[in-house]
């Protein structure tokens, strides 16, 4: 078996299962427990419902924080939309996710292809710099550099595949491969869960304050 | 006619009562009980408390920071210091830790790779739960994902109640409290000797333990051992409403210490001959006194099902601005620009946001808000007992620079608080920084701007009904 073959084989396939199978013992074993009762009277009596706007709210900082915030979450935009429309957009993805489900779709043009991975690059680039730059803002751990280093070899290695850079083609491709499983592979054990926690999260807060008449 | 130009002062000014506490808290240190149990011992206990008050919310919350580091931006503490480790984020650290190791999907795995919790790290999670978090939730405004970090926080503080943690100041009121029911010596005899004092020297009457009353009023500590005047602008504006109220000797006291310190037992043991008390004398309305963590012990008590309960929970601003929207508080118009202080309790964490602002239209006030105003106002730097803390007193001071900027953008004069350790901090700060401006507690000054109505039947503030 070549490394291209293991790659495209028993690398991806382990890793999806490690993917599905991890995150949903993540979740359920956060979400079995059981919720606390807050026995207090809500301020109105419907009020409580209005908390689970904030899953939507909470997409954008209120005017309050917006100049605190603006380039951490600029940048956080900009990298999970590029990186959405990497992921989905180009044709050997396209491909992939085809012979995975059977769903098709048109791609992306080449160019524009390579320019939505370089937006997402240097926003993943200006997200790690910020972050070392700032170490007492951030407080990072190990967990922070390997979710980042995770998420940026795929892309790296991607763009290095489909611009013929480094190794001979099928080596870069099995290298992209494998770095898009290790990827996978750890999404339901680090910070990269954050893409199911928030809803969860929002809304609690949410509800907690609305229960008190605070939209948050 | 104002009542301001005719009353002698009868108490200490609120400047002579922030002194007075000041030697009261030096004492407290002194009393503060000693750690009895072993130190494994005391560690158990923090774990199994950390693991009895996680529900989903808690683990939630816990497994969603990613460290974006925004919360920062909100924290009054960091903002006031630079330093890292007054970072909103890692206050919930340990707590995350015990319950990676105890409770999470992977216990197992971080039973493997992290060590244990020695009782060390406890004593270092102790400034950061109680000296540098007045649990004002500022930070859960800016959290992209919306994590309730006072919530988590709090959780922290039951656990270091139960490792013998709690800082001496508030270890030690929390002791008095328990065992003697009382907070800085303000016994039933207290309330007493205090509403005869008002009712000698102030001529005001404060019907004491009537059996039955439409309104039962809360005091607190702050009233009875330093500013008399609380209670007596209570009692004025009660008296002048011309309504059914009365305060219980046997529940009367605002301040719960339970819920300072973390102690949800003593919590719900403060609250209990309260709602006794109110519902023993047919009560439709407990108004609580300006004391902001008394709205959370009580309007927002999570044990409580308040709405079984045949009597509402208001707060003492709530229960004014309900007065001055219905057209029943006549003000005289107040001189000069003022704003207002949400404190964080019955703001943010409370809801009660109109209400205050509803007094001081109903004063024709010239009123400006602050920049950052209802669930973004910045927190005074002195909530949740850390007033009281003596080793806070940096953090305080270097906050509070914050909330002086805020009240200076707007211009005002004087800077309206209804909450008695807001004041409290507040004076503290302007004292020390010579700061030009006023601090009003919202109840004394409707007090002194009441309209005396020549015109209306005398009241009979000992029936509470028109005479």
């Amino acid at each position: 078996m070549s490394l291209l073959e293991f790659a495209r084989g028993p690398a991806i396939h382990w890793s999806l299962i490690i993917l599905v199978a991890g995150t949903i013992w993540r979740l359920l074993g956060v979400l079995v427990l059981t919720r606390g009762a807050d026995l207090s009277r809500p301020r109105d009596a419907f009020g409580n419902f209005k908390g689970y706007r904030t899953v939507f709210s909470r997409a954008w900082p209120s005017g309050e924080f917006t100049t605190a915030t603006r380039y951490q979450t600029g940048m956080a935009y900009l990298f999970h939309l590029a990186t959405l429309i990497v992921v989905v957009g180009i044709v050997p993805h396209i491909e992939f996710i085809t012979g995975l489900t059977g769903a098709s779709w048109p791609g992306l043009p080449n160019a524009a292809g390579v320019a939505f991975g370089i937006i997402a690059l240097a926003s993943l680039l200006a997200l790690i710099l910020r972050r070392i730059a700032k170490p007492a803002v951030y407080c990072s751990n190990w967990g922070d550099y390997f979710a980042w280093f995770v998420m940026a070899a795929p892309l790296v290695t991607g763009m290095m595949a489909f611009a013929h850079l480094g190794p001979r083609y099928e080596t870069m491709l099995a290298i992209h491969l494998l770095s898009v499983a290790l990827l996978f592979a750890w999404f339901p054990f680090g910070k990269l869960m954050h893409s199911f926690w928030f809803i969860f999260s929002r809304a609690q807060s949410g509800v907690a304050y609305a229960h008190k008449g605070v939209r948050i | 006619m104002s009542t301001t130009a005719t009353t002698a002062p009868i108490f200490p000014s609120f400047e002579q009562v922030v002194q007075g506490f000041a030697g009261q808290i030096g004492q407290l240190r002194e009393m503060a009980p000693k750690p009895t149990l072993s130190d494994a011992v005391r560690v158990r206990r923090a774990i199994d408390t950390l693991i009895a008050e996680t529900n989903a919310d808690e683990a939630v919350w816990l497994e969603s920071c990613i460290r974006c580091g925004q919360c920062t931006t909100a924290c009054h503490y960091f903002q006031a210091t630079g330093e890292t480790k007054y970072a909103p984020m890692r206050k919930m650290n340990l707590y995350r830790k015990v319950y990676q190791r105890e409770i999470g999907p992977f216990r197992w795995w971080y039973q493997l790779v992290t060590r244990e919790v020695k009782l060390k790290d406890l004593e270092e999670l102790q400034e950061l739960v109680y000296d540098s978090c007045s649990e004002c939730g500022r930070c859960t405004m800016v959290c992209p994902m919306g994590i309730d970090t006072a919530s988590l926080v709090h959780h922290q503080r039951s656990a270091l109640v139960a490792a013998e943690l709690v800082p001496p100041e508030l270890a030690a009121l929390r002791m008095e409290q328990k065992h003697a029911g009382t907070v800085f010596g303000a016994s039933a005899d207290s309330l007493r000797k205090m509403v005869d004092t008002i009712r000698e020297k102030a001529g005001v009457i404060i019907p004491l333990d009537k059996e039955r009353a439409e309104i039962m009023v809360l005091s607190s500590a702050v009233d009875l051992v330093g500013n008399g005047n609380g209670l007596l602008a209570t009692a004025r504006v009660m008296n002048h409403l011309g309504v059914d109220w009365t305060v219980c000797s046997d529940g009367f006291e605002s301040a719960n210490f339970g819920l300072l310190s973390g102690d949800m037992s003593l919590w719900k043991k403060q609250v209990d001959p309260i709602v006794a008390a109110a519902q023993r004398i047919g009560a439709k309305m407990l108004v609580i006194a300006e004391c902001g963590h008394a709205y959370p012990a009580l309007r927002w008590n999570p044990m409580l099902k308040s709405g079984e309960l045949p009597f509402e929970m208001m707060y003492m601003s709530e229960y004014l601005g309900r007065q001055a929207k219905a057209g029943r508080l006549q003000l005289t118009p107040l001189k000069g620009k003022i704003t207002y202080h949400d404190p964080c309790k019955t703001g943010r964490r409370g809801g009660a946001f109109e209400e205050p602002r509803a007094v001081l239209k109903a004063m024709d006030a010239d009123f400006v808000e602050m920049p950052a105003n209802k669930e973004y106002n910045w927190c005074c730097g002195g909530g949740a007992g850390i007033f009281l803390l003596e080793r806070a007193t940096r953090l305080r001071e270097e906050s509070f620079k914050i909330k002086m900027e805020q009240v200076n953008i707007t211009g005002a004069e004087t800077v309206v608080v209804s909450c008695a350790s807001c004041r409290l901090n507040f004076e503290a700060g302007r004292v020390k920084n010579h700061w030009d401006r006023k601090v009003e507690s919202l109840v004394e000054l409707v007090a002194e701007h009441l309209i005396e109505d020549p015109r209306a039947v005398p009241i009979n503030p000992a029936q509470g009904v028109r005479a």
